[in-house]
């Protein structure tokens, strides 16, 4: 017990104390932030001016519509016009995407082609020209029936710009339709009051306050789903460094002299647990910290933000998935590092563990978006995967209690059992030098031991 | 040579990794206030047969007692082990592994930085305390690894190649601190390939081989079984004797004279009254034992 202590006080103190730590510690929110924001900024980013879009009207009377209908379409984009199916209730996540692009599209500029007695395949060779030499990036034709047909060609250099395309499609869509309802008496005022669209807004059941929730749940459920994935893989990483390093350097026939390579083992884990521990807790005191006083202080300077509450039971939730999920990924990494000569082997060896964890991860999509269906259900129960996606239907929509002990229990099954195995396999792995194990040499020790 | 129970007493051990057979149907003992040479050439079987008495593997078949035990984790705690392959944390300071490695074998923190300022000033390292190890030379980091080995003051300290790698200043000071653990009743067992070294500190000897033990007893006896008569001659004529075949066999010689070994029947008395009957003028006459050296080579040639 006394050997346990000093291996876990020393993987504590060396780890706590060094730079890493400290620089990991005050970076780290901001690096999880970046990853929040960066799909956003990168979409906004919008290189060179505006699209030229020059637009050939044979019908000779659609321009005007359509100029003012993009004017209309760049102030509210969402309010008209959409296609019925553009929001279906389970948005997959290219048309999250999507949605962020056209919000920062920018508003094409458009120019009339006066036709002045060419034929269309003249005018079209004059276009091309113009768009060859990026004078335009592309042009629209709209056919004489137009409004009976609803069909107009756009002719441009760049097909992959899908948000200049919906974007003129929706203006287009617009004006077509206004004509429509011109052409049919009908007052266009009149049905823009009449079908102005209905503004929903989410509230999560069971919350106490109903504040409103406008995408920030989102991004906690997020937070929450990433915060687990980095925790675990970086200190899954740090275990998979020391335990090669005891190794390579001989350390272990040392160590193994001295304690039950179990003990040194166990007292590994533990210690670089208390250090993630720490670190998460640091970052969950700023957390709670910035709710409390940050928000206030960013409304009072006109930046207001809603951060959903979360109530106190959720955190012990987190800290115990946290635990499972630690224990069920160092326990495998330590198990590598026992395994090969050098951190090349080991980088390699690893491989297929951050593919699950980073699959465990992508898991937080579909399950926060139905945290209530069977497969949500199902994927919170393996082992591998329900450290993330378990804590991601919690803040989602916490699942019955049954479900969550359940999970929990056989979480921890799992990392006895990881334990056990990777306790036989450290002891022999540790003092093999020369050569990276095979597979059959583990299985042989496993029986052995 | 026997005085007490053994230290540690080895009983027929057989280890095996897979097909290949590391110590076979081993015996030997070990007892208190010895310097034990455990020598043999590398790949002998040497580092295997300590890893078993230290608890780090454990025999296939065979029993090892230490202190007169079954060997068991508690065991640990008074066995100091020095092994072949150095370690220490690069990046942890030379004072903070030190009393890592003494808590680790359960001695308590205020006792550990009292023998570690002693051993660090002993050793000439008192100033590097603070400093990490990755910055220590590397004979610095031998002494250093030393300290680990003796910091709980263990009554069997195993030294494997506890000399390679140190400057001949180093080795005198090692050597030295060696012999006054013998003194003061502690066991030793240092393993070895280099012979002039264990010829000079050890009291015992096991010679082991391809995993077989070869050969055993203390120096004295050793030699003695090897006495081969041969004697070292410096001389101012005297060729004719020399050349005598009934007295002498074999004659080597070398920048310091000559090395001459006795035909059988022959003595060196009979040797030095012929070399006095023809007129020789006799400038060394030493009967010589084999080194140490010189029976390993032709024990493990001989094996092989």
């Amino acid at each position: 017990m006394n050997k346990l202590l000093a291996v876990i006080k020393r993987e504590y103190l060396q780890r706590v104390r060094s730079r890493m730590f400290i620089v990991m510690t005050i970076l780290g929110p901001m690096v999880i932030s970046l990853f929040g924001i960066a799909p956003a900024v990168i979409f906004s980013i919008r290189a060179g001016g505006p699209v030229k879009v020059a637009v050939v009207d044979q019908t000779g009377t659609m321009y005007s519509s359509l100029y003012n209908s993009v004017m209309e379409e760049a102030e509210e984009p969402d309010s008209t016009n959409r296609p019925a199916d553009a929001r279906t209730p389970n948005d997959n996540q290219s048309e999250r995407f999507q949605t962020m692009g056209n919000q920062r599209v920018e508003v094409p500029e458009l120019q009339a082609v006066s036709i002045g007695g060419r034929s269309l395949n003249e005018i079209k060779a004059e276009l091309d020209r113009r768009v060859g030499a990026k004078e335009l990036d592309g042009y629209l034709i709209l056919p004489g029936n137009l409004l009976e047909n609803g069909a107009a060609e756009f002719v441009t250099r760049n097909t992959g710009d899908v948000f200049t395309r919906r974007f003129l499609q929706r203006a287009l869509s617009r004006a077509v339709s206004q004509q429509r309802l011109i052409a049919a008496n009908i007052n266009v005022k009149t049905v823009e009051a009449l079908s102005k669209p209905v503004e929903l807004e989410a509230t999560k059941i069971g919350a106490t306050d109903r504040k409103r929730d406008s995408g920030e749940a989102f991004a906690l459920v997020f937070g929450v789903g990433f915060v687990m994935y980095l925790t675990i893989l970086l200190y899954g990483q740090q275990i998979l460094g020391a335990v090669i390093e005891e190794k390579e350097t001989r350390i272990a026939e040392i160590l193994f002299s001295s304690a039950r390579p179990f003990t040194i083992m166990l007292g590994k884990l533990i210690g670089v647990f208390f250090v993630a521990f720490t670190q998460l807790t640091i970052w969950g005191l700023a957390f709670v910290a910035f709710t409390l006083y940050g928000v206030e202080m960013l409304s009072a300077r006109g930046m207001p933000i809603h951060i959903p509450t979360i109530p106190p039971s959720y955190f012990l939730y987190f800290a115990l998935f946290f635990l499972m999920g630690y224990f069920i990924y160092s326990t495998i990494y330590a198990l590598v590092g026992s395994m090969v000569t050098t951190a090349q082997e080991g980088g390699q060896l690893a491989m297929p563990i951050i593919l699950l964890l980073v699959i465990g991860f992508y898991l937080f999509l579909p399950v926060s978006r139905s945290p209530d269906s069977s497969f949500a259900f199902w994927v919170s129960m393996i082992p591998f995967f329900s450290p993330i996606t378990m804590p991601v239907r919690i803040v989602a929509q916490t699942p019955p209690f049954w479900e969550i002990a359940l999970s929990l229990f056989v979480g921890f099954t799992a990392v006895a059992l990881l334990t056990w195995l990777a306790g036989r396999i450290y002891r022999i792995g540790m003092l093999m030098t020369g050569k990276k194990a095979t597979i059959p040499e583990v299985v042989r020790w496993v029986r052995q031991s | 040579m026997t005085n007490g129970h053994p230290t540690v007493s080895i009983d027929n051990i057989t280890k095996s990794f897979g097909d290949f057979i590391a110590v076979s149907e081993m015996s030997l003992a070990v007892y208190p206030g010895k310097i034990f040479g455990l020598l043999g050439p590398n790949g002998a079987g040497k580092t295997t047969t300590i890893r078993m008495i230290v608890n780090i593997t454990a025999p296939d078949s065979g029993e090892i007692r230490v202190f007169g035990q079954q060997i068991t984790p508690e065991l640990q705690d008074r066995i100091g082990y020095l092994p072949e392959e150095r370690g220490l944390y690069k990046k942890m300071k030379v004072g903070d592994q030190i009393k890592y490695f003494a808590a680790l074998k359960n001695v308590g923190a205020k006792e550990a930085g009292q023998r570690m300022d002693r051993w660090l000033a002993r050793l000439k390292l008192s100033e590097w305390k603070n400093k990490k190890s990755s910055e220590l030379s590397k004979g610095m980091q031998q002494k250093v690894q030393f300290i680990n080995a003796v910091i709980h003051e263990p009554q069997l300290l195993i030294l494997d190649e506890p000399f390679s790698g140190l400057d001949p200043v180093n080795v005198e000071v090692l050597k030295e601190i060696i012999l006054e653990l013998k003194i003061a009743g502690k066991t030793i067992i240092f393993s070895t390939h280099q012979m002039e070294v264990a010829e000079k500190i050890c009291d015992d000897i096991c010679l082991i081989n391809r995993s077989r033990k070869v050969l055993e007893g203390s120096i004295r006896e050793v030699k003695r079984g090897f006495s081969r008569n041969a004697v070292a001659l410096r001389l101012v004529g005297g060729e004719s004797v020399l050349a005598d075949g009934s007295l002498i066999s074999k004659v080597k010689r070398d920048s310091d004279g000559l090395e001459v070994l006795l035909a059988d029947g022959a003595t060196s008395q009979s040797l030095l009254k012929a070399l006095l009957a023809a007129d020789a003028i006799i400038e060394r006459f030493e009967m010589i034992e084999p080194s140490l050296h010189d029976i390993f080579i032709e024990k493990v040639t001989e094996n092989a």
